[in-house]
């Protein structure tokens, strides 16, 4: 697998996969984390993998990772740019619409550990 | 491929000395079921209780809904892959104990959702209120991984149906339905003049509780490929999903897609019904560009006329729902897709992550955001404490009199993205 990198603010996904992948690890929200990417995707990285992955609401799960590539091409890639875009859009009208609560340590660890498994497998087919 | 669907239909089921169905009376042998599913050194203890339509009971949290079948001529065997091996399926005859179903519940992640009330508000917005279901409750061993709890209660509920399948094997059906798809090129031949349409079947497969099974295979390693409808009838797609309890499709829904089922219904009056074509739902966008191209390219190459499209789950799926629909009309065929919606508590906000201007046919199951309030039930089988992970969590609240307000998405099935529910639009 190529290596990429992945914006995350899931300490499961950076400690996994920061062997092989470039990890940007964000301080802050899953919107946060979303933010970052359209940063990269301005400055002419490729999205990779889908920003709102899983089934698993942005209202419900605090984590995301996504993966970009690790070169910047030439120009802006517009598809990268309409999904995040799309997908910002997305989660900021669920969380508005009910604003994530705060969940006991268990189940954030759950949260982590199906965030991780979702772009593991999606690097590793 | 030809297959006779014989159900039994069956009105009541009860615990008893020897598992058999009797004047449409399914009685278990606990004991019996409960060896037949045991084994698994994964589980600490495995149960089953019964829940009747009408009951003041809860079921929570639902994992996977499973149809009890069992393969009666034909080559082949049920759940293959799983319960059978895989010879190809889908032909011969097949019973069904109609009316019910096998339930299962695990708390699999700590958030897990999916409720199954059989009266009250709640009934209504969920096809499992109207089945006898036989509810088999596991407990994992302590520290066990999320995706073995996963696969551990999959194979119980799967176990679970061949072996109450069994019982229906020398009864004689109450009714004999007979679905035929002929090879392709005889099946164009046989109704040269009415429009050949294909189902575009969308299978989940991003990952931990986000998988699909076709034959044992995880459709996230699969490229798109063509299954005679009637194969899916004996149980060929296998759920592994557990998340999003109103839009995912439980094994149940696959054995009984709804969607191939009205297809077969017109198929030689109005259309001719070529097959499915399935395909799935990856994280990585290449992957999405690749089964995208892959599914266009198969349709046109099958000569289908129109497609019906249809997506599981929130998100991600839309992008590949989007994709298909785009690259397929490019071609110069007509889709309606089919999904559900995210569009906020009064409707308003964009319903999917994606649009596309060639999706002018879209039909929606509903509104996942919508809000309801479920009564508090007598009894509730399966782990309790998961009501109170919904009622403080994301799509719920608890009230005083005990009742939860809650969105439609914790309901099983509530809104089926293969419209397997009871949700319509009237206009006033």
């Amino acid at each position: 697998m190529e290596k990429t990198i992945i914006v995350t603010n899931n300490i499961l996904t950076m400690q996994k996969l920061k062997s092989k992948h470039k990890i940007d690890f964000v301080e802050g929200t899953l919107l946060d984390v979303l933010i970052k990417v359209r940063d990269y995707i301005h400055k002419n990285h490729k999205l990779l993998t889908h920003p709102l992955m899983g089934s698993i609401k942005p209202n419900q799960t605090p984590f995301k990772s996504v993966a970009i590539s690790l070169k910047a091409q030439d120009n802006i890639d517009v598809e990268s740019l309409m999904y995040i875009e799309k997908s910002i859009e997305t989660a900021e009208s669920l969380i508005k619409s009910k604003p994530p609560r705060k969940w006991p340590e268990n189940v954030l660890e759950d949260f982590r550990v199906i965030d991780f498994d979702l772009i593991y497998n999606a690097l590793n087919r | 491929m030809r297959l006779e669907l014989g159900k039994i239909y069956i009105k009541d089921v009860q615990f008893g000395p020897q598992t058999k169905v009797e004047n449409g009376v399914l009685y278990i042998n606990k004991e019996e079921l409960l060896k037949e599913v045991g084994g698994d050194e994964r589980l600490k203890s495995i149960d089953v209780e019964l829940a009747h339509p009408g009951e003041e009971v809860r079921i929570i949290p639902v994992k996977d809904v499973i149809e009890p079948r069992v393969k009666v001529e034909g080559p082949g065997g049920i759940f293959p892959g799983f319960i059978s091996k895989v010879d190809t399926v889908g032909s011969g005859r097949t019973h069904v104990l109609k009316g019910t179903a096998v339930v299962t519940t695990g708390k699999i992640v700590g958030f897990q959702e999916g409720i199954i009330d059989m009266s009250g508000e709640g009934a209504k917005y969920t096809p499992f209120s109207k089945t006898h279901n036989i509810v088999m409750i596991c407990e994992p061993v302590d520290n066990l991984p999320q995706h073995e709890h996963e696969e551990a209660v999959r194979m119980v509920g799967l176990k679970a149906a061949a072996y109450l399948g069994k019982a229906g094997k020398d009864v004689t059906p109450d009714e004999i339905k007979v679905y035929e798809t002929l090879p392709l090129l005889q099946q164009v031949a046989q109704y040269p003049n009415l429009p050949k349409v294909i189902y575009v079947y969308m299978l989940q497969s991003q990952g931990l509780l986000h998988d699909t099974y076709v034959y044992g295979v995880d459709a996230k390693k699969i490229i798109p490929t063509f299954i005679y409808p009637t194969e899916v009838f004996d149980g060929a797609i296998i759920s592994g999903n557990c998340v999003s309890a109103c839009d995912k499709n439980p094994t149940y829904v696959h054995m009984n897609n709804p969607i191939i089922e009205d297809l077969y219904e017109r198929h030689g009056k109005d259309i001719n019904f070529l097959g499915c074509v399935i395909t799935n739902e990856n994280v990585y966008l290449a992957d999405k560009e690749r089964s995208s191209n892959y599914t266009a390219k198969l349709v046109e190459f099958l000569g289908a006329d129109a497609v019906i499209i249809s997506e599981e789950g929130f998100g991600n799926p839309d992008a590949d729902l989007v994709m298909n629909c785009y690259k397929i009309e490019e071609k110069g065929i007509k889709t309606v897709l089919v999904t559900d919606e995210y569009a906020g508590r009064d409707g308003s906000s964009q319903s999917l992550a994606d649009s596309t201007p060639k999706a002018d046919a879209v039909v929606t199951a509903g509104n996942a955001n919508e809000i309801i309030v479920l009564p508090p039930m007598k009894k509730v089988i399966g782990h309790p404490e998961a009501a109170d992970v919904i009622a403080g969590g994301f799509a719920g609240s608890l009230r005083p009199d005990g009742s939860i307000e809650a969105e439609i998405q914790v309901i099983t099935g509530a809104t089926s993205e293969v419209g397997f529910g009871y949700l319509s639009a009237k206009t006033y």
